[in-house]
C-alpha cells in the first residue's frame, strides 16, 4: 500500500509537467498577450508614464520590441522558455508579474490567509453540517425535517452565488446595516484586541460565508442521505436488527462507516475548494483573495501570475484526488491499493 | 408446551397504491423445544417474510404482521415492546440469513462482528471472555485457522466461511431457537452438504430447535422432524416430515414430490414439472389458490377457502378433496 502511495507521488510530476506546459502554451498562442498590450497602449498614447520604455506616442522600433520579446522571455523558442520557467519553479520561483514587477510568490502569499480562512471555514462548515443532516435526513426519511431541509438546500444549489451575495449585501449590510459592506478587516484591525480581531474577521466574513456555503450544502447532503439509505435497506443492518440492537446504534455501529465512503470518495475534489475562491463572491465582498487575483491576472494578461496560480492549485488538486485515495482506504477496508493480485 | 407457536399468522405487504396486499395469510404451526420444523415451499409464496415477520425483522414501512399471535415460551412476542424484542433477538431466538455475502458488514471484522453479539446480551463480560468466546465458536462451526479468521473482514473469506461466521454469530449467545431462512440457497453443493451437516451437529449439541427455510424438498427431508408446505402464503400441508413424504395428501405436495429428480429416473427423462403459474396477489383465486393448477380441482374448490383438516395420518391437510384423491 505505502507503494501505491509513493507511486501515485510520484505519479504527479508527468501530471503537474501536463497541465503546466498545456496553459503555457495558450499563454503563448492566445492574442492580447502582453506586449501587444503594450503596442496598442503606446499607439493610443494612453497613460504610458508607468511604461518606463515608451517614447510616448508613435509606435515601437524594432529594436524596443525585440528587448520587450526578450523582457518577457518570448524570444526563445516555446518549449525552451517552458524549460527555463519549470527550472525556476523546481526552485520556488515563480517570476515577476508583469503588472505589479513583483514576485509572483509573494502577491500569491498575501492572499493566501484570506483565501485559506474561506477555503477551510467553508470546506470545515460543509462536512460539519452536511453529514449530521444527511443522516437525519436519511433517517427520517419523508419526515417534516427532510422536506424542509431539501427545500432550502435546494434553493441554496439553485441560486448562483453571487445572487446570493448581492442579495445578503442589499439586506444586511444596506438596508439593516448589521454587517460591513465588504473587505476581509476592519481599518483600525491592527488596534484590536485579539479577541477583537477574532470579532472582527467573524463580523466581515459572515455574509461572504453564507454566500459561498449556500450552494455547497446540496452535494454532499444529498450524497450523504442517499448513501444512509442505500445501506439502511441493506441485508447486514438487518443482521444487526436480528442481533438486538436498537435502530439508532445499528445505524451508528454499523450504517453509518459504510455511508461515508462515498463521501470520503468525494473529499480530495473539495480540498481544492481550499484556494479556489469564487471571484464573483471576492469582487461582490470586496475581498482581496486568489480568486479575484487569478481573475484579473488573466484579464491583464499578467501570465507570470497565472502560472504561479495554476502550480498551487494543480498540486493541490493532485494531492487532494491521493489524500482522498487514502481517505477511501481508511474507511473501507475492501479497498488495498496496489499489493500484486489485490482489488 | 411448544417453543413457539405461530397462530394465524398473516402478513401484508403495502402497495404503491396503498392499498394492503395479503401475501402471508393465515399461518399457523408449533416448534417444539429441540425440534427441526422445516417450512417449504417455492420462491414468493412467503416462506421468508413468515420467518421473518417472527422477530419483526420485516422491511419497514412496506411490510407489515397483519394478523396472528406468536407465543414464545408462552411469552407473546407478537404484542411484546420493542425492548422485549430486541432482548430475545440475537439471545432466545437467533437467525442465519440466506445471502452471506451481503448478510455480514463489509466494513466490520469477523470477531467485531461476533462479540458485538455477546456485547448486547451479556454487557458484563470482559473483554477477555468475549474474545476466548469468539475464538471457540469460530472453532465450533468449522473455521480453520480461527485465531487468523478473527481479524479478517467478510471479502476475504469465501461464501461457506462466511455462512459460518454467520452461523457462530447466531450461535455465541446459545439460542433456544435458531431461524435458518434459505442458508445454504446461495451456496454450492458440496458446501451445502457441510452446512446443513454442521447445523445438526451444533443443534444435537446445544438442543436448540431450529426453523429450516428452503425451497429444497431434498433437504428437507433429511433436517426436519416436522415440514410445513406452503403455496401462495398459505400452509398447503403440514405434519411430520415422515408422513408428509411418504404419504402427501395434498396436491401440491403431491406434484412437488413427483417433479423431484431422483437417481431412479432413467438419464435425459424429461423432467416433470407442475403445469401454469402463481396467481397474481391481485386476483387470487376466492377460493383455494391452487385451484388453476391442480389436476383434482372442482367447483366447491373455486368457491370455497378449503379448511384445515386433520389426516388420519395427523396430518394437517388444506384440501376439500383430499380424502377423494387418497382413494
Amino acid at each position: 500500500m505505502t507503494g501505491y502511495f509513493v507511486r501515485r507521488f510520484l505519479l504527479i510530476i508527468p501530471t503537474f509537467i501536463g497541465i503546466t506546459l498545456l496553459v503555457f502554451a495558450i499563454t503563448r498562442v492566445v492574442p492580447g498577450g502582453p506586449i501587444e498590450r503594450l503596442m496598442t497602449q503606446i499607439q493610443l498614447g494612453g497613460e504610458t508614464g508607468a511604461l518606463h520604455r515608451s517614447q510616448g506616442g508613435g509606435t515601437l522600433s524594432d529594436e524596443q520590441l525585440d528587448e520587450l520579446k526578450r523582457y518577457y522571455g518570448f524570444d526563445k523558442p516555446m518549449l525552451s522558455s517552458y524549460a527555463i520557467w519549470l527550472k525556476k519553479v523546481v526552485q520556488f520561483d515563480l517570476g515577476l508579474s508583469t503588472r505589479y514587477q513583483d514576485p509572483v510568490w509573494q502577491i500569491i502569499k498575501e492572499r493566501f490567509p484570506i483565501s485559506i480562512f474561506y477555503g477551510l471555514t467553508t470546506l470545515i462548515l460543509t462536512y460539519v453540517v452536511c453529514i449530521p443532516l444527511g443522516l437525519a435526513k436519511g433517517m427520517y426519511h419523508g419526515s417534516a425535517l427532510d422536506s424542509w431541509s431539501s427545500a432550502v438546500v435546494f434553493l441554496g444549489y439553485a441560486l448562483p452565488s453571487y445572487v446570493i451575495g448581492i442579495a445578503l449585501i442589499s439586506l444586511f449590510a444596506g438596508y439593516w446595516d448589521i454587517f460591513p459592506l465588504g473587505g476581509f478587516i476592519s481599518d483600525n484591525y491592527d488596534d484590536l484586541s485579539t479577541f477583537g480581531k477574532a470579532a472582527d474577521i467573524f463580523h466581515h466574513s459572515v455574509l461572504p460565508l453564507i454566500a459561498y456555503l449556500a450552494g455547497s450544502f446540496a452535494v454532499t447532503t444529498l450524497m450523504m442521505k442517499n448513501s444512509l439509505m442505500d445501506n439502511l435497506s441493506s441485508d447486514y443492518m438487518r443482521t444487526a436488527t436480528a442481533k438486538g440492537l436498537s435502530r439508532g446504534e445499528s445505524v451508528r455501529g454499523h450504517a453509518l462507516r459504510n455511508s461515508l465512503i462515498p463521501v470520503a470518495t468525494s473529499f480530495g475534489n473539495n480540498i481544492s475548494l481550499l484556494l479556489g475562491g469564487s471571484f464573483l463572491i471576492e469582487t461582490i465582498f470586496n475581498i482581496d483573495g486568489i480568486g479575484l487575483l487569478g481573475y484579473e491576472a488573466i484579464i491583464e494578461r499578467d501570465y507570470p501570475i497565472v502560472m504561479g496560480i495554476l502550480v498551487i492549485s494543480s498540486l493541490l488538486y493532485l494531492i487532494g484526488n491521493i489524500l482522498s485515495d487514502i481517505c477511501v482506504a481508511l474507511v473501507d477496508p475492501r479497498i488495498r491499493f496496489g499489493g500484486r493480485g489485490a482489488a | 408446551m411448544s417453543l413457539l407457536s405461530v397462530q394465524g399468522l398473516s402478513v401484508a405487504i403495502r402497495g404503491d397504491d396503498g392499498v394492503l396486499h395479503e401475501l402471508v395469510s393465515a399461518v399457523s404451526f408449533d416448534i417444539a423445544a429441540g425440534e427441526t420444523m422445516g417450512l417449504v415451499g417455492e420462491s414468493g409464496c412467503g416462506k421468508s417474510l413468515t420467518a421473518m415477520s417472527i422477530l419483526d425483522l420485516l422491511p419497514k414501512p412496506q411490510a407489515l404482521r397483519s394478523a396472528g399471535t406468536l407465543s414464545f415460551k408462552g411469552e407473546s412476542i407478537s404484542s411484546a415492546s420493542p425492548r422485549r424484542l430486541r432482548e430475545i433477538r440475537g439471545k432466545n431466538i437467533a437467525v442465519i440469513f440466506q445471502d452471506p455475502m451481503t448478510a455480514l458488514n463489509p466494513v466490520q471484522t469477523v470477531s467485531q462482528q461476533i462479540s458485538e453479539v455477546l456485547a448486547i446480551h451479556f454487557p458484563e463480560q470482559s473483554k477477555k471472555c468475549r474474545a476466548d468466546r469468539v475464538l471457540s465458536l469460530l472453532h465450533e462451526v468449522g473455521i480453520p485457522a480461527p485465531q487468523e479468521r478473527l481479524s479478517a473482514y467478510p471479502h476475504q473469506l469465501s461464501g461457506g466461511m462466511r455462512q459460518r461466521v454467520m452461523i457462530a454469530m447466531a450461535l455465541a449467545c446459545e439460542p433456544d431457537l435458531l431461524i435458518a431462512d434459505e442458508p445454504t440457497t446461495a451456496l454450492d453443493v458440496t458446501i451445502q452438504a457441510q452446512i446443513v451437516r454442521l447445523l445438526k451437529g451444533l443443534q444435537a449439541k446445544n438442543g436448540m430447535a431450529m426453523l429450516f427455510i428452503t425451497h429444497d424438498l431434498a433437504l428437507v427431508s433429511q433436517v426436519s422432524d416436522k415440514i410445513a408446505v406452503m403455496y401462495a402464503g398459505k400452509i398447503a400441508e403440514y405434519g411430520s416430515a415422515q408422513q408428509v413424504f411418504a404419504k402427501p395428501h395434498h396436491p401440491y405436495t403431491q406434484s412437488l414430490l413427483a417433479a423431484l429428480p431422483g437417481a431412479h429416473h432413467p438419464p435425459k427423462s424429461p423432467l416433470l414439472a407442475l403445469e401454469g403459474q402463481v396467481p397474481a396477489i391481485q386476483d387470487m383465486p376466492k377460493g383455494c389458490r391452487f385451484v388453476n393448477r391442480c389436476p383434482h380441482a372442482a367447483d366447491i374448490c373455486r368457491e370455497e377457502i378449503p379448511p384445515q383438516d386433520i389426516t388420519t395420518d395427523a396430518t394437517v391437510v388444506a384440501c376439500h378433496r383430499w380424502k377423494e384423491i387418497a382413494q
